[in-house]
């Protein structure tokens, strides 16, 4: 039963070195990425010991954290699903016994832990140049962002699916994709805190998905939330994980019987 | 005498797509962003068949005809709009595990095989997801592996291979669970003819072995031909004939063709008067004559003309089944 996820864990972690430049230049890029931030970050706190309520060792913290976060809840294989849906590219795996849903779920999970195998190699490289103080949480903290970073990885697989199924009705999957892309960027915590912004847009964020796919996990991770702000938290991540997983599957359902098999 | 159900039933079969249409130019472009126009297309029109189990059967019918179209609902991948199917007493489209593991669905122009590593990789992803067990992949594989002589290509990238040899693994991979029944949709297409013979005898033999049912569709008659001794013609979502391919001939073929070899020149116009003159090149000249007239005729030409040799054939299959496209498309 287990046999054919694993062996598709295995062949998705292949793929990915296939190209083993492409592959290094990608990492290149996200390592890049992370040295800005924390390059910007150090020259601002230069001057003060405190920025929008975080010291130096909590926002380089949170700059390395985000990073690992974002490898594990953000990065992901389904990108293109609606344009597999489109062209019929998914019928070969429509016609296998094997459940597509746990399927993507399987390709998409082997290719969170290729970045985070990478990420952790690099953020070791980077924590001997920037030297950054992690305070680590308790032992019941930690099992709970663990916690919390899985559902984050469920609710962020139920979106992949939910954009994949645009491809049952129309091509024109890339354009709310990018703005989704952006969207995330801006209101999930991975360019900058979210408690920087005003509380009143701080609020509205909350209800959306957004700020549970990293923000939260990096609030807790640090320390920095209430025991009542945990409990509302994960009741947040709850609510997120069940509702976007019904509106998947019902709309999956409904995008096969719509499905159109294109091509020859 | 036990009475045995088709293995392929279909009843009534309809499958219309909604279509958007476009006016030509920028113009047509902007117009379709306020207001779009939708056709249906009637893919599959009220088509009915049945299939015994080992039967060949030869999908014959022009591009757009709605070949691929009945496959792919045969297949549980499109649910049709109307209409019923059954395949090995399952419905496709309930995509019941039962059921897959005992079909394949082999479409010449989509690949299952992974592209970015060798074919041996996505064999064996196929072993583990049709829960092959170790002893019967490995006789599986290593038979289709020698039949189709491809040992020595396992283990290079499959974008590597050639068009011949991507086909060949791509049966292999759609084979290696041993289905019973078998959905080919142009195996052949763009492949050299020695290539098309390989996979056609392959084809051939598994159906001998292994009494699977199989479904071909091809644009290349040969295909047909060598391997159908049944077709059933599509034309339009219609069904316009089925049964033996050689009842085509006797429904379809009006003439016969008369081929000679003269021992003197005999102009054109004295050819003419005997019927169509498809071919005129001293020694040779072929004839196309109504079939009820082509012994008559035969004879005529025999005590009228200085014939040394003379011939009559049945016009080719192509010939024939391009003449029904076209009375179709006339009518």
């Amino acid at each position: 039963m287990f046999k054919k996820y694993w062996t598709l864990f295995l062949i998705s972690w292949q793929v990915g070195l296939a190209y083993p430049l492409s592959f290094a230049l990608w990492r290149f890029r996200r390592v890049l990425t992370t040295v800005m931030s924390l390059t910007v970050w150090s020259v601002i706190f230069g001057q003060q010991t405190s920025v929008f309520g975080y010291t130096q060792a909590q926002m380089m913290g949170y700059i390395f954290l985000v990073s690992l976060l974002q490898g594990a809840i953000l990065a992901t294989s389904l990108n293109s699903l609606a344009g597999d849906i489109y062209s019929g590219t998914i019928s070969q795996l429509l016609i296998k016994p094997v459940s597509i849903l746990k399927y993507l779920a399987i390709q998409d999970l082997s290719d969170k832990l290729k970045n985070v195998t990478f990420i952790i190699l690099e953020t070791i490289g980077l924590y001997f140049f920037f030297r950054p103080e992690f305070v680590l949480p308790s032992l019941s903290v930690f099992g709970l962002f663990l916690g919390w970073v899985v559902l984050a990885i469920v609710i962020h697989f139920f979106i992949e699916i939910l954009f994949g199924t645009l491809g049952f009705w129309s091509p024109q999957s890339w354009g709310p994709k990018f703005l989704f892309f952006m969207v995330v960027e801006a209101t999930a915590g991975t360019l900058f805190p979210l408690d920087i912004l005003p509380a009143w847009l701080q609020k509205g964020l909350y209800l959306t998905p957004f700020p549970y796919l990293s923000y939260a996990q990096t609030q807790l991770f640090l320390g920095r939330l209430k025991q009542s702000e945990m409990v509302i938290n994960s009741i947040g991540l709850l609510f997120w994980t069940v509702v976007l997983g019904w509106a998947a599957m019902v709309i999956w359902r409904k995008g096969i019987h719509n499905y159109s098999a294109a091509g020859n | 005498m036990p009475v045995t159900q088709p293995l392929i039933r279909v009843s009534h079969l309809k499958k219309y797509f909604k279509v958007y249409k476009k006016e030509p130019g920028l113009l047509g472009s902007l117009q379709s962003l306020w207001q779009r126009q939708y056709e249906e297309v009637k893919a599959v029109d009220d088509v009915s068949f049945t299939i015994e189990q080992g039967e060949i059967v030869g999908f014959i019918g022009q591009n757009g005809a709605g070949k691929t179209t009945t496959l792919k609902t045969l297949s549980g991948l499109l649910y049709p709009t109307a209409g019923e199917v059954s395949v090995l007493g399952f419905n496709p489209w309930d995509r019941q595990a039962a059921f897959q593991k005992q079909f394949a669905l082999v479409m010449g122009q989509k690949n299952q095989l992974w592209w970015d590593l060798p074919p041996m990789e996505t064999f064996l992803l196929n072993q583990a997801i049709y829960e092959i067990p170790e002893t019967t992949f490995r006789q599986t594989l290593n038979k289709l592996v020698e039949i189709l002589d491809v040992a020595e290509i396992l283990k290079i990238q499959v974008r590597k291979l050639s068009l011949g040899q991507r086909m060949k693994c791509e049966l292999i991979a759609a084979l290696l669970h041993n289905p019973k029944v078998l959905f080919l949709d142009e195996p052949t297409i763009g492949l050299d003819v020695v290539m098309q013979k390989v996979l056609r005898d392959f084809i051939k033999t598994y159906n001998q072995e292994f009494k699977a049912t199989i479904i071909l569709t091809s644009h290349y008659m040969d295909d047909v031909k060598e391997l159908c001794k049944r077709a059933i013609i599509i034309d339009k979502g219609h069904k316009i004939f089925d049964g033996q391919l050689k009842d085509i001939i006797d429904k379809y073929a009006r003439n016969k063709i008369i081929s000679l070899v003269l021992s003197q020149k005999v102009s054109r116009k004295d050819l003419e008067k005997f019927g169509e003159l498809k071919e005129s090149e001293f020694p040779k000249a072929t004839l196309l004559v109504p079939r009820a007239q082509a012994a008559q005729v035969a004879s005529r030409l025999l005590t009228s003309l200085p014939v040394e040799d003379l011939n009559i054939e049945e016009p080719p299959i192509e010939a024939i089944i391009r003449e029904v496209f076209q009375t179709k498309a006339g009518s």
